[in-house]
């Protein structure tokens, strides 16, 4: 496609800037600082790095002098765009916790000055569309981002010299602007003098440039451009076969070079952090000294970092090259299923400004080239994004009802309008403004609130055990993939639960129960530590006369009064009580549903007839902080429920 | 939650304690001015000889702040007793945590030390090694940095009033430097930088003034001390001078010091 394309004279960048500014837009654009050039506001064409360039190699980053006086004679420093959209550090909301226990939440929503980006290279021009679906253009609509993002003008420059580590063209990246930018300019500096092609991409581009003096591009002139960026095309410094990459990263797990890169890799997260496309996020709940003002922040985070992979006070990553690897498959492999798309494009960054100078395209050629593939998940469909503020709203704690001596229930009011709605399987995150925020599964409806189940094992969760009825806290959602209540319909069901594993079981079989002629056969095999240990004691028992309904429980260790049966629950599958043709939904300890699983297969149940469910510390539960990520998966919005052949291939691994 | 509005609890005793150090981790505390009003309200600071006449030099406290290491017998016993009266113990600085400054003489002949700084070295009674608090007693939380950062003694204080968990990320200093956007002088400049296995919680400081870290926070959660070692030496940093900067503030941490102890060997 042809776009419309002026010859400007280089004078005339003057003009463009004072566009770009009118209506107090900031300008924001490249400029040299502390021996780099990085981006900044600017205020005027003179600060652009007229004359400059950069040197670059793995781990090592040279500003030197051009001999000429090109505007954008260099390829792309250690700032990105990223950080204009998706600031480092900020404040989501605000929350109140008063002396009464009522609380209130008040979002924080910026309405920042609109901006216009000059001299973005087409890589970053890429890595903003990517941002975009992260944030904005899938399920969940990020409002802060949005606001700082919409509106925004963007001036992008074909790149006609990449750099020794530049490989944009491998990950159909660049180097020709694309989507996203606005106009797109092309700089000739030549015996013939000094001038731009500017082409408009957009609407909004070709208003700017009708108001540009200049004139038509010639023929020569667009040929021109056009063989300088097949050249560049053909002059990257690094290449990358993407051909199913995921799946040849997803085959190499046990690769020994994870191990090897581990012995240079500083797991400083300098690669995460420069990178423009990286998404992942941590939260923080900083208050006052009462706790009673609480303000929630998300920060730039990284899969490097102990805090990310971190489940009940342990880290699911803790050694570099497991790191390392969720770095790698994640960017050019998970990030396909999970967005549809590559989370790199090639700018190199992260190999240049790699402390240790690890070069990412070699690490990944070293451990994916000749792999054969495995099969990846593929993207799930992108429906229209639904606003999510990420704040919660108050609920009030209509009942408590004490479980077990570490497990209670809270039945819960949702404010203002008591709405029940959720599918059994699905979870809430729960949160008391000062303490913190925590997925919770919702185990139940009562007919007057939601019900959830909660066991003491933190901080905050001994803070939400603590409850009173009347008192409030904070719930989002409800979030995530329930059990398959439809595909479990018209045959057996097998329900294996290990202790706590119970809770969201429960509203799935309360629901069967309740509809013997979709449910008309359900087996309830049940697990737990110690008779003291057995959740919902008194309302299993009022299903046992139940016809269709079979209930056999076991305990690990019990004493001289315990009548039932002892030792782990894959002990009570038997072909005389699971029949071949059952579904099978399981939730409880990773060890028990791995074990479970196997001996449902025994028993004749494929695993395409079995759902587990996935445990992950969910951070912001809409696929936006990467917390919960497993292999090609979000567990908040993928899971928490799978039926187990989509997570076979991760199943029982370490490290991910 | 409910309920506490009704009854509003004592409020908790804070000491502030001081073995081997400079004080200037205290004079952090002293320096939160306007957060040390309100702290003071919610909590009672039944001990701090450095900011006040009150002291309580037998009391127990909910919160016991140990600044320094143990350098000198007398300092081994007032820290059981500390601990013996405290619910809670948090180290507050790089002495207390990992043996500070003072560490540079473990391994070395102390006396010989003794002799060439005091004038009169029979006055001097002395361990021959500086160890942190924990290598004596149990730590509940450790504060790291020389000294200490306000904003992160302040958290940690309100966490502990407030009963969650600090929000104190055992992540690098590079983290920090690139949520600010400085620029890595590292590999802009080929300056010998700590901040990739360095604790964060100083806000990049040095970077920010275009030095590398020189550790004073101390070694960060797993930190890849060999690795960094092997790229300062591509990078022209010769061994004696890695193990001193290992060793400098934070070299009694272990990481560090076997850090500096193997760069050591191979100079020798
Ligand atoms: S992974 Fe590296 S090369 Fe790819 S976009 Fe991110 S920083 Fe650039
Ligand atoms: S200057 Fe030091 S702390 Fe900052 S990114 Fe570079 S290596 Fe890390
Ligand atoms: S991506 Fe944030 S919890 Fe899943």
């Amino acid at each position: 496609m042809t776009h419309p394309t002026k010859r400007i004279a280089r004078a005339e960048l003057d003009r463009l800037f004072a566009l770009l500014s009118e209506d107090a837009r900031v300008v924001h654009g490249p400029t040299v600082r502390d021996g780099a050039i990085v981006d900044a506001p600017l205020a005027s064409v003179s600060e652009l790095p007229i004359g400059w360039t950069d040197q670059q190699a793995p781990g090592r980053y040279r500003l030197t002098r051009r001999d000429d006086a090109a505007v954008f004679g260099f390829v792309v420093g250690p700032s990105s765009p990223k950080p204009l959209f998706f600031p480092p550090e900020e404040t989501l909301y605000r929350a109140e916790r008063r002396a009464d226990g009522k609380v209130g939440f008040v979002p924080v929503v910026p309405s920042p000055a609109p901006k216009a980006l000059l001299g973005v290279r087409a890589c970053d021009v890429a890595a903003m569309r990517i941002q975009d679906r992260v944030f904005r253009d899938r399920e969940h609509r990020e409002p802060r981002y949005a606001a700082r993002r919409d509106d925004t003008i963007v001036v992008g420059v074909h790149c006609l010299a990449p750099g020794p580590l530049c490989f944009c063209a491998s990950m159909g990246a660049g180097p020709r602007v694309g989507e996203g930018a606005d106009l797109a300019l092309a700089e000739r500096l030549d015996a013939g003098g000094h001038i731009f092609l500017v082409e408009a991409l957009t609407a909004r581009g070709q208003a700017l440039l009708s108001r540009l003096e200049g004139s038509e591009a010639s023929d020569e002139e667009l040929r021109w451009r056009d063989e300088a960026l097949a050249s560049a095309e053909r002059s990257m410094g690094r290449t990358l076969d993407t051909a199913e990459l995921p799946g040849r990263l997803y085959a190499a797990l046990d690769h020994p070079r994870w191990e090897e890169i581990a012995s240079r890799c500083l797991a400083c997260g300098s690669c995460t952090s420069v990178c423009p496309s990286c998404f992942c996020s941590g939260s923080d709940d900083p208050s006052d000294l009462e706790g009673a003002h609480t303000s929630h922040t998300r920060h730039w985070e990284s899969c490097f970092t102990s805090a990310h992979g971190e489940l009940h006070g342990h880290t699911t990553r803790p050694r570099t090259s497991e790191r390392y690897r969720q770095w790698a498959t994640h960017k050019f492999g998970a990030w396909v299923s999970q967005m549809g798309q590559s989370g790199c494009v090639g700018c190199g960054r992260c190999i240049a400004w790699c402390p240790s100078g690890i070069d990412l395209v070699a690490e990944v050629r070293a451990i994916a080239d000749g792999v054969s593939p495995v099969t990846m998940p593929v993207a799930r469909e992108v429906t229209a994004p639904r606003e999510e503020s990420l704040v919660p709203r108050a609920a009030t704690v209509l009942a408590r009802t004490v479980e077990s001596s570490d497990v209670v229930t809270l039945s819960l009011r949702m404010e203002p309008d008591g709405r029940r709605d959720f599918a059994p399987g699905q979870f809430h995150q729960l949160s008391l403004p000062g303490v913190g925020e925590a997925p919770i599964s919702i185990s139940g409806d009562d007919g007057a609130g939601v019900e959830h189940t909660i066991r003491a094992v933190g901080k905050l969760t001994e803070a939400l055990c603590a409850l009173r009825v009347g008192a409030q806290l904070g719930v989002r959602g409800p979030y995530g993939r329930g059990w398959p209540m439809d595909e479990l319909a018209g045959g057996p069901v097998v329900v294996v639960a290990g202790g706590i594993g119970l809770a969201p079981l429960r509203e799935a079989l309360r629901r069967m129960l309740a509809d013997p002629e979709r449910y008309p056969d359900v087996r309830l095999f049940y697990g737990a530590r110690t008779p003291e240990d057995l959740l919902y004691g008194r309302e299993l028992l009022g299903w046992i006369d139940r016809p269709g309904f079979d209930l056999h429980v076991t305990v690990d260790r019990a004493g001289p009064t315990w009548r039932g049966h002892v030792g782990v629950v894959t002990r009570l599958l038997r072909p005389a009580t699971v029949p071949a043709s059952a579904r099978a939904i399981l939730c409880g300890p990773e060890v028990m549903m791995r074990f479970t699983v196997d001996a449902l297969a025994k028993l004749g149940l494929p695993h395409t007839r079995q759902w587990v469910t996935m445990e992950r510390h969910m951070k912001c539960a809409t696929g936006t902080c990467g917390r919960c990520q497993y292999g090609p998966h979000f567990v908040c919005k993928d899971g928490p429920v799978f039926r187990f052949d989509e997570v076979s291939m991760l199943f029982g691994r370490h490290g991910l | 939650m409910g309920s506490e509005a009704h009854a509003p609890p004592a409020r908790p005793r804070l000491g502030v304690f001081k073995l081997a150090s400079c004080d200037g981790c205290q004079l952090t505390l002293i320096g939160c001015e306007d957060e040390l009003l309100a702290l003071s309200e919610k909590v009672d600071i039944a001990h701090f000889p450095e900011a006040s006449s009150r002291t309580d030099v037998h009391g127990r406290f909910d919160v016991a702040l140990v600044e320094g290491s143990v350098s000198a017998e007398w300092q081994r016993e007032e820290l059981l007793s500390i601990r013996e009266r405290s619910k809670l113990l948090v180290t507050i600085g790089a002495c207390a945590t990992s043996g500070g400054v003072q560490a540079l003489r473990n391994g070395k002949d102390v006396s010989e030390f003794v002799r060439a700084v005091y004038a009169s070295p029979a006055y001097i009674s002395t361990l021959d090694r500086s160890t942190p608090v924990s290598a004596h007693v149990s730590v509940d939380y450790e504060l790291r940095g020389c000294p200490i950062d306000k904003h992160q003694l302040l958290e940690v204080l309100t966490a502990l009033l407030v009963g969650r968990r600090p929000a104190i990320r055992d992540e690098s200093v590079c983290m920090e430097c690139k949520r600010r956007g400085n620029v890595c002088v590292l590999v802009a400049h080929g300056e010998p930088c700590l901040g990739p296995v360095v604790h964060a919680g100083c806000g990049a400081l040095c970077p920010r003034f275009a030095r590398g870290c020189y550790g004073c926070f101390g070694p960060k959660e797993s930190p890849a001390t060999a690795a960094l070692a092997a790229r300062l030496k591509e990078l022209g940093v010769p061994a004696a001078d890695l193990a001193r900067r290992f060793r400098s503030i934070s070299g009694g941490a272990p990481a560090f010091a076997d850090e500096a102890a193997k760069q050591e060997l191979e100079h020798d």
